[in-house]
């Protein structure tokens, strides 16, 4: 748990080079608050790392702060974290920095088991889902088969997204005018014409649940597992697989260069890697686990994971290119689409 | 005695001046994607800026909010601060405590009450909907108006207790002395009340300006995607874009801007306070 005592000590070590040494038990996770967090510390920090004697500080924040932090204590000889989790994306972005520690199967046993195309030199994969199409089952009676079908004039100002998801949407768009995840430049034309269909932008996933709850939006695009988390919530939503294909997103963790602890930092990415830490937040959270041993429900497996034809379909982003033109694709999203 | 100065001195040089003056060398930098951002001594930045009509837009939206808050904030202060001002009653300070009682919760908590109240099934909807009188849900949430409201109700305490510690130093018999004369209590406030407290209306709205202009969680709460102004397009820039050379241009351009309309306006407003 993410007491107000273990964000002291966070903010003490982080003050005081040196100190943290002198505990040489000590992880220090930059994490995202919340479920996500909740678990780590309840299947991870507690059960695995607790009995081997080290203890796990979370550094709870959002993403985008946590990458600034990276970048900002990037020529500190002593970083503030051990752990540091983000997204795939960004983690890519973030290791092109060269600010990352290798991570091999040599110190993180447990990725022998993790599903290939999911490794990365860099990182380990923490949870993965698939970006989908959520529907109102009352309101679209037949369910979407494609990203195209959001583009339908009969669902003029029902269609929703979210701000922070302008790069996958650029990517939904790009598919639908033809294109691929390696260049979405196609995406604009048609994302100008979802515009036109009086598509509504909302800042935040909880201000896009809240208008998908109120029916004020009918569909969206979003991962599958927020979709099952919402479903759970009460929120009218059924998924539809995308006959574009589906794009992954993967929750990454990786070893910050001048992390104190680096020894530690690599036993907790092989203890988030063991199957049983896995599918508790499969179960609360709809992410699939990464490692091939992790055993789901069926029932619970059918609703989060994807079918093996939907699977062989599953797209990876195209981190290079992201990496290379993600401003000029942010200025195209704030400047043209929003405005 | 100027020794006195010294740790609050330390304090702004270390915590203030430095950062501003790496913030600024920063500005000067190229961005790069592979390597984030490349020594260099160039404008580019700022030019990029400067001509670019997306962010002269969000500067003019900012602008046109800060003023427009600022204006309301006065009108609807001044009255609030005359009355504070003049009270004689035991529960003075109450009514101090009172005004200062929206700066008591954080800005984005008091944001979230602004969104339960202005959102399409928020109590404004719900209530003009049960009495019949709309139908479909009024968009009152992620508007100018809405962002205007919130912004007015973080910068009013500050202008009123601006204001009213202002009018409080006006004696009470040149008002009577004023009404003796033959003024009415319109020519009365316009020739003898207002030119007296022209000092605390530059101090007011100079802090009032401050602050709406470098407004961050209301615009980006109540103003929703698609409301720009620019403390949340620094932010964008720095952490979304991690384009930090072009993020520390825009934050300088904000602080000129703010800087130069701070100064023009307090020497005007000065210069007319002291001419009476």
């Amino acid at each position: 748990m993410f007491t107000r005592r273990s964000a002291l000590a966070a903010a003490l070590t982080a003050g005081l080079p040196g100190l943290a040494t002198a505990q040489s038990g000590q992880v220090v996770v930059g994490t995202w608050g919340g479920d996500y967090g909740d678990l780590l510390a309840a299947n991870i920090d507690k059960p695995i790392l607790g009995p081997r004697g080290l203890e796990v500080v979370q550094d709870v924040g959002p993403q985008d702060p946590r990458k600034t932090k990276l970048i900002a204590e990037r020529q500190a000889r002593r970083g503030s974290m051990d752990v540091c989790c983000l997204s795939d994306v960004d983690m890519f972005t973030m290791a092109q920095q060269g600010v990352f520690e290798p991570v091999e199967e040599g110190r993180v046993p447990n990725l022998a088991r993790a599903i290939p195309s999911l490794k990365r030199p860099y990182s380990a994969p923490h949870i993965y889902s698939a970006k989908v199409i959520l529907y109102n089952p009352a309101k679209v009676p037949t369910p979407p088969q494609a990203y195209a079908d959001l583009w339908d004039p009969k669902y003029r100002g029902r269609v929703g997204l979210v701000d922070i998801l302008h790069l996958q949407n650029m990517e939904a768009a790009s598919l639908v005018a033809g294109g691929t995840e390696h260049d979405y430049e196609p995406g604009k034309k048609k994302l100008m014409e979802l515009r036109s269909l009086d598509v509504k932008v909302y800042p935040s996933n909880e201000a896009l649940a809240a208008a998908l709850k109120s029916e004020e939006v009918w569909l969206t695009i979003m991962w599958l597992a927020r979709g099952f988390m919402w479903k759970k919530a009460g929120i009218p939503v059924e998924h539809a697989v995308p006959a574009e294909g589906a794009t992954s997103i993967c929750f990454e963790m990786a070893v910050p260069k001048n992390a104190r602890n680096r020894d530690g930092a690599m036993a907790y990415l092989n203890a988030a890697l063991d199957a049983r830490a896995q599918t508790a937040f499969a179960d609360r959270m709809g992410y699939a686990p990464t490692v091939t041993d992790a055993q789901l429900p069926p029932e619970l497996a059918r609703q989060i994971s994807l079918t093996p034809e939907q699977q062989a379909k599953l797209r990876t982003p195209d981190y290079e290119y992201i990496a290379r033109n993600q401003v000029a694709l942010i200025d195209f999203w704030n400047k043209e689409f929003k405005r | 005695m100027a020794a006195l100065l010294l740790p609050a001195t330390l304090l702004v040089l270390g915590l203030l001046v430095a950062p501003m003056a790496m913030l600024f060398r920063i500005s000067l930098n190229e961005y790069s994607a592979a390597q984030m951002m490349q020594e260099a001594l160039t404008a580019e930045n700022y030019l990029r800026a400067i001509a670019d009509p997306y962010y002269r837009d969000v500067l003019g939206t900012t602008l046109g909010v800060a003023l427009a808050c600022t204006l309301l904030a006065l009108l609807l202060g001044f009255p609030a601060a005359y009355w504070l001002a003049r009270m004689q009653s035991r529960w003075k300070s109450l009514a101090v405590i009172l005004t200062l009682f929206p700066l008591l919760v954080g800005n984005v908590v008091r944001a979230a009450g602004w969104m339960a109240l202005l959102g399409r099934d928020g109590a404004i909807n719900a209530a003009l909907r049960s009495l019949g009188l709309i139908t479909e849900p009024l968009a009152l949430l992620y508007t100018t108006g809405a962002v205007i409201a919130g912004i007015l109700a973080v910068v009013a305490p500050y202008m009123i207790l601006t204001l009213a510690a202002v009018i409080e130093g006006i004696p009470r018999q040149v008002e009577e002395a004023a009404a003796n004369l033959g003024a009415g209590p319109l020519t009365g406030f316009r020739r003898v009340v207002l030119p007296l407290a022209l000092p605390g209306v530059a101090a007011g709205c100079v802090l009032v300006f401050i602050l709406c202009m470098n407004a961050y969680a209301t615009p980006v709460l109540l103003g929703g995607p698609q409301f720009k102004m620019m403390a949340p397009a620094v932010y964008d820039q720095f952490v979304r874009g991690t384009n930090w050379p072009f993020g520390a241009a825009l934050a300088f351009i904000l602080l000129v801007v703010t800087l130069t309309l701070t100064i023009i306006g307090s020497t005007v407003l000065g210069r007319h306070s002291r001419s009476r």
